[in-house]
C-alpha cells in the first residue's frame, strides 16, 4: 500500500514511499512572514502535441458558474481545468510518480504573490496576460471577481473566512496589475487557500451580460464557460459532451500537454467500463472500486492507483442518543472489522488510518485512534457501560455502493456484540437535512480535504458547531487548540497542537476512521502523465498520450 | 361538429387536471424531507450566508408567496430557474424534452405495431406452437429488467458485434445536426443532414429496442386477449357464417375490433414509459427528461421537478384524449 502512484495492468510500476509523501506534505503548512510565491517553479514541460484525450465522466456540470454553483464534483473538476487561476500548485516527483505539491505554489497568470508579514499579500499580474476574449487580465478583474465571490456568500467567501478575508474592502486595487489582500490576521493557510480560490472572471465580458436584476451576470455565466485556464472550452453540448482545447494564451509552465480533451457524458459507469475496454475512451472517471478492479487484466487497460487523503469514517452522535456516552463509543470502536472493510469493500486498495487526521497530513499520529478489532473487549466494555441491548441507526448515502457494503459489514460485526444496527440509505437531500437536524446515531461519511492541513480540517469538522462536525463533537481543549493555530505559522508549534488534539480524539472517540481508499483511475495503457490531485479534482493538463 | 365540441370540452377539462397537478406537485415536493439550500452550503458558511442563499433562491418567503411567484410565471410561460444550475428551466427543458419524446414515441409506436401483429397472429393460432412461443416470449420480455436488458444489448450490439455505437449519447457529436427540436434524428431529417441522421438512427436502435422489448411483451398479451374475445364473439361468427372472407373479414371485424380496444391501453403504456424511461436514458447516456427529473428530485430542485411532472401529466392527458377519440372513430357504438 506504499506505492504512489501505481499504474497496474500495464505492469508499469511507479513507486514511492508513503513516508516520502508525508515528508513532502509536512512542508504544506509553511507560510511564515516574508514568504510568497515567485515564478521559480517549472512543474512540467508545457506545450501541446496535437493529441486528443477522450474522457468518460458520469455527469454534465450543473453550471459553469463557480461562485453560484451547488456542490457538484463534476463541475468543480471542470472548473479546475478551464478557469484561469492566478496561482497554482506545483508538481512534485515522488520516486517516479507525481503529486500536486501544496508546499510549492507558484504564479501562473500572476508575476508574484508575496507577503512581508503573512497578513497582507500582494498579487502582481503578468504583463501581457489575457483572457480568451483578448481582454487583458487586470487588477480590476481580480477585484470584480472577488467582489462577486463575496456577493455569492458561497464557496470562496466561505473558505476566505479561514484566513480572515470577510469583506470586499479587504481586496484593494493598487494599480492596473497589482492587488493587495488585507487579511485580518497572518495565516499559515493563505497560499493553499488562495491556490483554490484565486480564480478570476473576464469582468469586461461579464459586465456586458449583467443586468440591473443580475449585476454579476449569474444567468449568463451559468450557461457559458468562464474559461482561460489550462484549457478553453471549444464546444459544449449540454448533457452530452464538452470539448476543451489547450489555451494558447496560457503563459505558465504547466500548460496543457494534450491539444484536446473530449469529455463524453456516460451516466452509467458499467457502460463507461465497456467503452474503456473497447478503446473508445481513454479515461473512465467515476467507476466504483469493484468496477475498476474488474478491469484488471483487460487488454489495453491500466489502472492508476495512488494513495489519497480521502477519509471514510463513522461519526457518532456525541450529544444525544445512546452514543452520547463515550464508553459506548469506545466499545464500538473495538467492534469494527477494520481489515475486513479494507479487503472486502476496497479489494485491498485502501490504507487504514489510525487517526481522524488523514495519514499524509502533517501532524498525523497513530496515537489518534489506538483501537483494533476485538469483539470480546467490545462486548465487555458495552456490558460495563450498561449498554447490552443497544439499537442504532446507521445512515449512509444511497448512491454510495462502498458505504452500503460498509454498513452491512458493520451491521454483522456489531450484531456479534449484541448491538442491533439498522442500515438506512438516504438520498442526498434527505441526508443533508438529517445531518442539519443532527438526529443521526451513526453514519458512514467521506471527507476529501481540499487543503492538506489540520487547521482547515478541524475548522470544518472538529470544532464545536462546525458544519461537517457530524458527531456534534465539542471539546474545549480542541476548540482552543484550533483557535490558537489560526495565527501560528511555525510548523513545529502547529504539530504539537495537533498531537494534543488527537489525544483528545483518542479519548473521546467521536469518529471511527475506517479507511483511506486509494484514488483509482482506469485508463488506456497509452495514457500517462497523471498527477495525483490533493483535492481529488483531476487536472488534465498534465496528461499525455504516448 | 359533435366531434369538435367533444374535443373542445375535453381540452377544457385538461385545465383543471393540470391545475391540480401543479398544486399537488408544488406541495408534495416541499413536503419531502430535504432542503435544496444544503447543496450550496460550504463548511465555512455562516447562518447569514445560508440565509443569503435562501433569499437568492426565493425560498425565504412564505410558501403561498412562492406558489404565487411560480404560478404567475407559469401563466406567462416562465417555468422558473433551476436551483442547481441557475439556468432557466425553459432552456434546460428545450434540450431534454426532444430526445426523450423521440425515444419514447419511436419505441412505443414500434411496440404497438409489433404487438398488434403478434397478438392477432397468436390469437388466430391459439394453442398452437406459434401461440405458445408468443406467450412464453411475452412472459420472458416482461420479466427482463430494462436496466439489465440495456446493458446486455450494449454488450452484444456494441462490444461483440460492433454493429452499433457505444452508449455515448444520441449522435456522434462531430456530425450533430443543427438543433431545432432537440431530437437529433428529427433535426437531421428536417435539415436533410443524412450523415447525422445515420448516426442518430444507429444511436437510437439499442435504447429503442430495450423499450420495445419491454412494452411489446406486456402489450402483446392484451392484444391477444382482445383478439380472442373478438374471435369468440357473435359478429365474427355471424360474418364467417355469412361467407365473409379474406380482407373484409380480417380488417372489418378482427383488426378493427381489436384495435378499438387498445387505444386506452396504449395511452397508459405511453405514460408509463415516459415516467420510467429514466433507466434506459441512464444506461445509454441519453440525457433526456427522465434523467433531468430524477436528478432534480434527488437534490430537491423544485422548479425542475414541478416542470417535469407537469409535462408528464400533460402528455398523459393528451394521450388519453387521443385514445378516446381513436376509440370513438373505430367503434361505432361509442357516441360522443
Amino acid at each position: 500500500m506504499n506505492q504512489f502512484p501505481t499504474k497496474r495492468g500495464s505492469r508499469r510500476l511507479i513507486t514511492a514511499g508513503a513516508a516520502a509523501l508525508t515528508a513532502g506534505a509536512l512542508a504544506l503548512t509553511g507560510c511564515a512572514a516574508g514568504t510568497g510565491t515567485t515564478p521559480t517553479s517549472a512543474p512540467t514541460e508545457g506545450g501541446s502535441d496535437s493529441s486528443e484525450l477522450r474522457v468518460a465522466i458520469t455527469s454534465y456540470p450543473s453550471s459553469w458558474d463557480q461562485d453560484f454553483v451547488a456542490f457538484d464534483l463534476s463541475a468543480l473538476t471542470m472548473f479546475k481545468n478551464v478557469y484561469p487561476y492566478l496561482i497554482d500548485y506545483g508538481i512534485k516527483d515522488v520516486d517516479g510518480g507525481q503529486i500536486l505539491d501544496g508546499s510549492n505554489i507558484f504564479p501562473t497568470f500572476a508575476e508574484s504573490f508575496t507577503s512581508e508579514d503573512g497578513q497582507n499579500w500582494t498579487l502582481v499580474i503578468k504583463e501581457g496576460a489575457t483572457f480568451p476574449s483578448g481582454n487583458p487580465i487586470t487588477a480590476e478583474d481580480v477585484k470584480w471577481s472577488k467582489d462577486r465571490a463575496f456577493a455569492a456568500s458561497a464557496n470562496v467567501a466561505g473558505v476566505y473566512r479561514l484566513i480572515g478575508l470577510t469583506d470586499p474592502s479587504q481586496v484593494e486595487v493598487v494599480d492596473e496589475r497589482t492587488v493587495v489582500f488585507h487579511q485580518e490576521w497572518p495565516s499559515a493557510l493563505t497560499e493553499q487557500i488562495q491556490a483554490i480560490s484565486l480564480f478570476i472572471y473576464d469582468s469586461k465580458l461579464l459586465q456586458e451580460h449583467a443586468t440591473a436584476d443580475d449585476p454579476w451576470a449569474a444567468e449568463w455565466v451559468a450557461q457559458n464557460p468562464a474559461d482561460g485556464g489550462y484549457f478553453v472550452v471549444d464546444s459544449f453540448t449540454p448533457g452530452q459532451e464538452i470539448v476543451l482545447k489547450a489555451n494558447p494564451a496560457y503563459i505558465a509552465d504547466n500548460a496543457a500537454n494534450v491539444e484536446t480533451v473530449r469529455f463524453t457524458i456516460v451516466s452509467d459507469t458499467a457502460s463507461a467500463a465497456v467503452l474503456l475496454r473497447e478503446g473508445d475512451v481513454d479515461v473512465a472517471y467515476g467507476l466504483s472500486t469493484n468496477e475498476i478492479l474488474d478491469l484488471e487484466g483487460a487488454d489495453g487497460v491500466s489502472i492508476i492507483s495512488s494513495p489519497s487523503n480521502n477519509m471514510v469514517y463513522i461519526p457518532m452522535n456525541t450529544q444525544s442518543g445512546p452514543l452520547a456516552d463515550a464508553k459506548v463509543r469506545e466499545a464500538l470502536a473495538y467492534a469494527v472489522p477494520y481489515e475486513q472493510i479494507i479487503s472486502t469493500v476496497y479489494g485491498g486498495e485502501a490504507r487504514r488510518p489510525q487517526s481522524f487526521i488523514p495519514i499524509d497530513m502533517p501532524g498525523y499520529t497513530e496515537a489518534g485512534f489506538p483501537y483494533e478489532t476485538d469483539s470480546a473487549k467490545a462486548a465487555e466494555l458495552l456490558a460495563a457501560a450498561g449498554a447490552g441491548d443497544l439499537a442504532l441507526e446507521l445512515v449512509y448515502p444511497a448512491e454510495d455502493g462502498a458505504a452500503e457494503q460498509i454498513a452491512i459489514l458493520i451491521q454483522a460485526a456489531f450484531g456479534e456484540v449484541g448491538v442491533t444496527v439498522t442500515p438506512t440509505p438516504l438520498d442526498p437531500a434527505t441526508l443533508g437535512e438529517r445531518r442539519a437536524a443532527k438526529d443521526i446515531d451513526m453514519q458512514v461519511a467521506t471527507g476529501q480535504q481540499w487543503v492538506n492541513d489540520v487547521e482547515y480540517l478541524a475548522n470544518n469538522a472538529l470544532v464545536t458547531g462546525a458544519y461537517l462536525n457530524y458527531a456534534e463533537y465539542s471539546n474545549p481543549v480542541v476548540d482552543e487548540a484550533v483557535a490558537s493555530a489560526r495565527t501560528i505559522t511555525d510548523d513545529a508549534e502547529r504539530e504539537a497542537l495537533w498531537l494534543d488534539v488527537q489525544e483528545q480524539l483518542a479519548a473521546d472517540v467521536p469518529y471511527i476512521p475506517l479507511a483511506q481508499p486509494n484514488f483509482l483511475l482506469p485508463v488506456r495503457s497509452d495514457v500517462a502523465g497523471f498527477v495525483y490531485p490533493l483535492d481529488g479534482l483531476v487536472r488534465y493538463n498534465t496528461f499525455t498520450i504516448e | 361538429m359533435r366531434l369538435a365540441r367533444y374535443l373542445g370540452l375535453r381540452l377544457a377539462l385538461i385545465v383543471p387536471v393540470l391545475l391540480g397537478v401543479i398544486v399537488l406537485t408544488f406541495l408534495v415536493v416541499r413536503v419531502l424531507p430535504g432542503d435544496p439550500v444544503q447543496a450550496f452550503v460550504t463548511p465555512s458558511s455562516t447562518e447569514e450566508d445560508i440565509q443569503a442563499i435562501r433569499e437568492r433562491l426565493g425560498l425565504d418567503v412564505p410558501i403561498w408567496q412562492q406558489f404565487a411567484v411560480y404560478f404567475g410565471g407559469l401563466v406567462t410561460g416562465d417555468f422558473g430557474t433551476s436551483i442547481q444550475s441557475g439556468v432557466p428551466i425553459s432552456v434546460e427543458l428545450s434540450t431534454r424534452i426532444g430526445p426523450t419524446f423521440e425515444l419514447v414515441f419511436t419505441a412505443v409506436a414500434i411496440a404497438v405495431v409489433i404487438s398488434v401483429i403478434l397478438g392477432i397472429w397468436s390469437a388466430l393460432r391459439v394453442n398452437r406452437p406459434v401461440d405458445h412461443t408468443v406467450r412464453v416470449g411475452s412472459l420472458v420480455g416482461t420479466a427482463l429488467p430494462e436496466f439489465w436488458l440495456g446493458l446486455i444489448l450494449i454488450v452484444i450490439g456494441y462490444q461483440q458485434l460492433h454493429w452499433f455505437p457505444g452508449p455515448t449519447g444520441r449522435v456522434d457529436r462531430d456530425l450533430a445536426p443543427t438543433p431545432i427540436t432537440g431530437a437529433e434524428a428529427i433535426d437531421a431529417l428536417l435539415t436533410l443532414n443524412w450523415p447525422a441522421f445515420g448516426s442518430a438512427f444507429m444511436h437510437l436502435v439499442l435504447p429503442v429496442l430495450t423499450i420495445v422489448i419491454g412494452v411489446s411483451a406486456s402489450l402483446v398479451r392484451s392484444v391477444r386477449a382482445a383478439a380472442l374475445e373478438i374471435l369468440a364473439a357473435q359478429p365474427w361468427q355471424a360474418a364467417r357464417a355469412h361467407g365473409v372472407r379474406g380482407g373484409a373479414l380480417y380488417s372489418g371485424y378482427l383488426i378493427r375490433g381489436t384495435l378499438s380496444r387498445i387505444p386506452t391501453l396504449i395511452a397508459i403504456v405511453l405514460g408509463n414509459v415516459l415516467g420510467g424511461v429514466v433507466l434506459v436514458e441512464y444506461v445509454f447516456s441519453w440525457q433526456g427528461m427522465g434523467q433531468w427529473l430524477l436528478r432534480g428530485l434527488l437534490v430537491r430542485d423544485y422548479p425542475v421537478v414541478q416542470t417535469g411532472v407537469l409535462i408528464i401529466a400533460l402528455v398523459y392527458a393528451i394521450a388519453y384524449l387521443i385514445a378516446d377519440l381513436i376509440h370513438a372513430i373505430l367503434d361505432p357504438r361509442v357516441r360522443l
